[in-house]
């Protein structure tokens, strides 16, 4: 296209987003409440993500021996679990060691343990995974492998918590797909609907463009600018209000602060996150344009005469 | 400039407008298309303009077959053709100039050079002063002047005026012919679609006469010309 013509189509866009001023903003309102509900989902997946690695690189196993365990025996084990590829770091807890960190714990209370012999408690050996070592399915198949050995008793790990909480994420992950489909083909309907009334606003000069030998390009060149407009514009107003709605929860929500707070800081979208939410709201306002442009002409022109 | 070769044009479904139409108008030939309402005037200059295809027969414009043009090239046939209607078809949120200078901008020249070029037509038909105006606060006449001048923009080769008259009185539509005449004499071929048989007769130039989609013949001319039926 010219420079001219470039020049033209901007002007034309100047000219009609103020003719239809309200409706483009109603338009863009839409397009930024459903870009606002994605990056909620997004923003909700990525912090429990977030979470769940948090708690994911905290995850040790903890394999309870059989008493009496022969030192060579014992130094035998140590090894063989330390060379396991997805076992970064390996402690062994003796019985008395065992009995006195339980002792810590229970603080004043500890009299309580008075009488008991001090072998009660058994020896184990506290297992660390090497980071991206920490999914479900890789925990599970190492706590699987230990318990073959026959100086292991017991393997216990929180896999019901990382199950969960991984659960939770896919569910998250869904509502943003569902949720969010059901209302971008929502909005798409709307944004066509505003490219529809600003066709009909201007059919006579699109009628006077067509017979004065304007290209089709050039003709629709305007509208879909405009609802790429409008889907940049919702995207951007969209991620203001969640950025708004992250440093209320991060500065004014001190209880929910209070209780993220071991698990680290709320985060908010990182720059691709950001980058796809006004993708998809320029994708959405362009396509949502060009399919209605597309449709209102041909009925338009058919229905006078034109092919 | 205009060949049409056993050209008919049937409207769903089952309206025959135009029947076997064949016509030569040569370079620089004034044309009226005479003949009374629902005769096939409009359709056959639609046919031309390629706002309508024919259902059969070929039309050549210039040498070049516009009988089924894609769209892309029905913008360039537009560019050469020079569109009057009875109904001005101005835009009436834009002035006088920028209703002129669109036609030019829409083919890709400057803004500048467009209504440079507009405002020079617009001297040249008298209407320097409106310039700035809207074309609701112009009178019949002057607003068919402002067609007449986009029309002209991009120095077409052949015009085509639907009515241009229809809807002026007497004096400004013989002022509009004048200008008409005018540009004809500068080298455009002018094809005017009329329904008004007192002016077609007071310029004794050729009329092509339609009557019921068809052509008539020249007594049936002769005979409408006398009698205006």
């Amino acid at each position: 296209m010219r420079i001219a013509l470039v020049g033209f189509v901007l002007r034309r866009v100047h000219h009609n987003l103020w003719q239809l001023f309200w409706t483009h903003v109603l338009t863009c309102g839409t397009v930024a409440m459903t870009l606002f509900v994605f990056g909620a989902f997004m923003l909700v997946e990525i912090n429990l993500t977030h979470l769940l690695k948090d708690w994911g690189e905290q995850i040790q196993l903890t394999a309870y021996l059989a008493k009496k365990l022969e030192p060579a025996a014992l130094q035998a084990l140590l090894k063989r679990v330390e060379t396991l590829p997805e076992v970064e770091r390996v402690r062994h807890i003796s019985q008395e060691q065992a009995w006195r960190d339980f002792q810590s714990a229970l603080g004043a209370q500890s009299s309580l343990l008075e009488g008991l012999p001090r072998d009660v408690l058994p020896a184990s050996l506290e297992i660390s995974l090497k980071p991206a070592r920490h999914d479900g399915t890789v925990v599970e198949q190492l706590a699987q492998r230990l318990k073959e050995e026959k100086a292991i008793t017991i393997v216990d790990y929180p896999q019901e918590w990382v199950e969960g909480l991984e659960l939770i994420v896919l569910a998250v992950e869904w509502a943003k797909w569902i949720f969010g489909g059901v209302l971008f083909l929502a909005t798409f309907f709307i944004v066509g609907s505003t490219v529809k009334l600003a066709m009909l606003a201007r059919q006579a000069e699109v009628e006077i463009m067509q017979l004065v030998g304007a290209s089709e390009e050039l003709i629709q060149a305007p509208f879909v600018l405009e609802g790429m407009i409008q889907g940049v514009v919702g995207g951007a107003v969209a991620l203001a209000l969640l950025w708004v709605g992250y440093l209320s929860l991060k500065n004014e929500t001190t209880s929910l602060a209070g209780f993220l707070a071991p698990l680290g800081q709320i985060q908010f979208l990182d720059w691709q996150n950001i980058a796809l939410l006004l993708v998809i709201g320029w994708l959405l306002g362009a396509t949502a344009s060009v399919i209605s442009l597309r449709r209102f002409l041909k009925t338009w022109n058919s229905s006078r005469g034109e092919r | 400039m205009i060949q049409l070769f056993h050209v008919s044009k049937t409207y769903l479904p089952n309206y025959r407008a135009l029947t076997d139409i064949s016509l030569e108008v040569k370079r620089g030939e004034f044309v009226f298309l005479g003949g009374p309402s629902g005769a096939g005037k409009s359709t056959l200059l639609k046919l031309l303009f390629r706002q309508e295809e024919p259902s059969e027969g070929q039309i050549l414009i210039d040498g070049k077959n516009v009988t089924r043009l894609p769209s892309r090239q029905v913008a360039q046939l537009r560019r050469k053709i020079g569109l009057i209607f009875q109904e001005f078809k101005l835009l009436p949120d834009l002035t006088v100039l920028d209703n002129v200078a669109l036609a030019a901008e829409v083919i890709g020249i400057s803004k500048k050079v467009s209504r440079a070029k507009a405002y020079q037509l617009l001297r040249e038909l008298g209407l320097k002063e409106r310039y700035d105006s809207k074309p609701l606060s112009l009178s019949g006449g002057e607003q068919q002047r402002v067609a007449i001048a986009r029309a002209l923009v991009n120095e077409p080769m052949l015009v085509l005026a639907d009515e241009p008259t229809g809807n002026l009185d007497a004096e400004v539509a013989e002022e509009t012919m004048r200008l008409l005449f005018k540009i004809r004499d500068k080298g455009a071929t002018i094809v005017v679609a009329t329904h008004d048989l007192n002016l077609i007769n007071r310029y004794g130039t050729r009329v092509i006469l339609l009557q019921r989609g068809a052509l008539a013949d020249d007594l049936k001319l002769a005979s409408w010309q006398e009698n205006g039926k």
